[in-house]
């Protein structure tokens, strides 16, 4: 692999560090609003490495998904919620020390499976088959995986009509 | 012809980009500078007054000394506020409306105008990116007026983001594409601008896209009978302009996604491409400000089933007419 600087591997640089740094500050931030901000930050940025990618609806979707709506609901749970506004200060329990136990075994697991995975070995590999990026996403989703594809969207369907009964019952529970 | 996407990034692509963002940032402020002068006259016209015109032939320097005034105010921070997101909201907020502008095609040699596989689609997920900015400004202001105002905003903006995607929709599946370049171009061979086949579409888009700008009649979010001015009330001088203009960006931003979609942006007879697309965003930025002067403002609890119950029906019934009227006709 080379490591020669052209732009885009500039822009990868840039764009990882804006993403570390965005996560660093996500863990250390005391205030929740702030960690919510700074969540946006990485959802932005790995939108970036996605276009720069080439997978520019990818990386559309993300912005559009990530960092537009579930950063909001994000928002909206920490304003509407009545909360500690700082973080109670860290300590070490059994439960926090198996939740990093958990982190780097997680960690380990993804590194192995990049590993070991073949990338395509030239740089300028046409991810979109000559069509434009929409165009190839489409003609994947409804050719290659058109059953994945729909099972995903029944999945959702099912998780929202999920939160639509949860939050259902609780009304009708404050009115008895 | 220069195109952006053909050339390796290399330090004299760098710098072209560099003076295009400048151009381009030059050219939004005299049309943001213009929008607000005409938008105080033609109100003006309509409700029988003159309008500003002391500053200036015709008052034309109204808005730059509106500006000046601005700039040279007192820029204060409330002591209770948070202030590091104060400070920062209104650049959230400003940056993803001046960054849409990429996306917009502004005359046919596409000179500042980024060749996007996905520009619709960019422009409706970067705009999602300012509601961040106008939350994150009402909830630092630690003022009750402000927070709701950005609640109403961020509730309206997101609500009505869905139909204005949706009507988009449509005028993709006819053009069979999502870039802006090519839906222009389609329009122009096929020589009938999308306004006529979809005119359902339209509609929608056009009541979407004034929720979008937060402009009467649904202007809740600074509804100032009862929220003084929503999410900006604690703001003043510079980060007040901020705001401001990020709206009025909005409003040229909005007008070109207009022309572009419906009214075949820079294509027309006779005349160059980038006079045609002033034409019809002057069409779109008018008809805004002609609304403002004669609708009353909607009510908070109609507001969201209106978007729901109503845009929402209508742009998938626009999409699924457009879907069968494509494949089988």
């Amino acid at each position: 692999m080379t490591f020669f600087l052209n732009a885009p591997m500039i822009g990868f640089y840039i764009i990882a560090l804006f993403i570390l740094g965005c996560a660093v500050m996500l863990l250390s931030f005391q205030r929740v609003i702030y960690m919510a901000l700074a969540i946006g930050g990485v959802f932005i940025g790995c939108a970036a490495i996605y276009i720069l990618l080439g997978a520019d609806f990818v990386g559309v979707a993300q912005l559009l998904i990530y960092a537009g709506a579930i950063t909001i609901l994000i928002m909206f749970a920490i304003m509407l919620t009545n909360h500690e506004a700082a973080d109670p200060p860290h300590k070490w329990t059994v439960r926090n020390i198996l939740s990093a136990v958990a982190a780097v075994l997680l960690g380990a697991v993804l590194l192995l499976v990049i590993r070991s995975t073949t990338w395509p070995p030239e740089v300028e590999a046409d991810v979109n088959g000559g069509n434009s990026n929409p165009v190839a996403v489409g003609l994947a989703l409804f050719q290659n995986y058109t059953v994945p594809f729909e099972l995903v969207s029944l999945l959702l369907i099912v998780g929202m009509v999920g939160a639509v009964i949860l939050a259902r019952e609780r009304k009708e529970d404050e009115e008895e | 012809m220069w195109h952006w996407e053909a050339n390796p990034l290399n330090g004299p692509a760098v710098l072209g980009m560099v003076i295009g963002g400048v151009v381009i940032l030059i050219l939004t402020l005299l049309v943001v500078m213009y929008s607000i002068y005409w938008q105080r006259k033609l109100i003006g016209w309509i409700q029988w007054r003159i309008g500003p015109n002391r500053v200036g032939p015709f008052g034309l320097l109204q808005t730059a000394a509106d500006v000046i005034k601005l700039l040279i105010k007192e820029d204060v921070v409330p002591e209770k506020a948070d202030r590091a997101m104060f400070l920062l909201a209104p650049i959230i907020a400003f940056v993803p409306a001046f960054t849409v502008l990429a996306a917009i095609p502004f005359s046919a040699h596409h000179v500042f105008t980024a060749n996007i596989s996905i520009g619709a689609l960019f422009y409706v997920a970067l705009s999602a990116i300012t509601i961040h900015g106008v939350m994150l400004g009402a909830w630092a202001s630690n003022n009750k007026y402000s927070l709701i105002g950005g609640m109403r905003s961020a509730a309206q903006l997101i609500s009505y983001e869905i139909p204005l995607g949706l009507s988009i929709v449509g005028v993709v599946l006819m053009a069979g594409s999502i870039n802006l370049n090519d839906i222009v171009e389609a329009q122009a061979k096929s020589g009938l601008w999308y306004v006529i086949p979809q005119i359902l579409g339209f509609i929608v888009f056009m009541i979407a896209s004034t929720a979008e700008l937060s402009r009467t009649p649904f202007d809740l979010p600074e509804a100032e009978s009862e929220l003084v001015a929503g999410y900006h009330t604690e703001y003043s001088g510079f980060r007040f302009a901020f705001f401001m203009l990020t709206e009025y960006v909005y409003l040229f931003a909005m007008a070109g996604l207009f022309a572009t979609l419906y009214l075949g942006g820079w294509s027309g007879p006779l005349l160059p491409g980038w006079l045609w697309f002033a034409i019809k965003a002057f069409l779109y930025i008018s008809f805004q400000f002609w609304l403002q002067a004669t609708m009353p403002r909607m009510r908070v609890d109609q507001l969201m089933s209106f978007s729901w119950k109503v845009l929402l029906p209508l742009a998938l019934v626009n999409i699924v007419i457009t879907a069968v009227v494509k494949a089988f006709v």
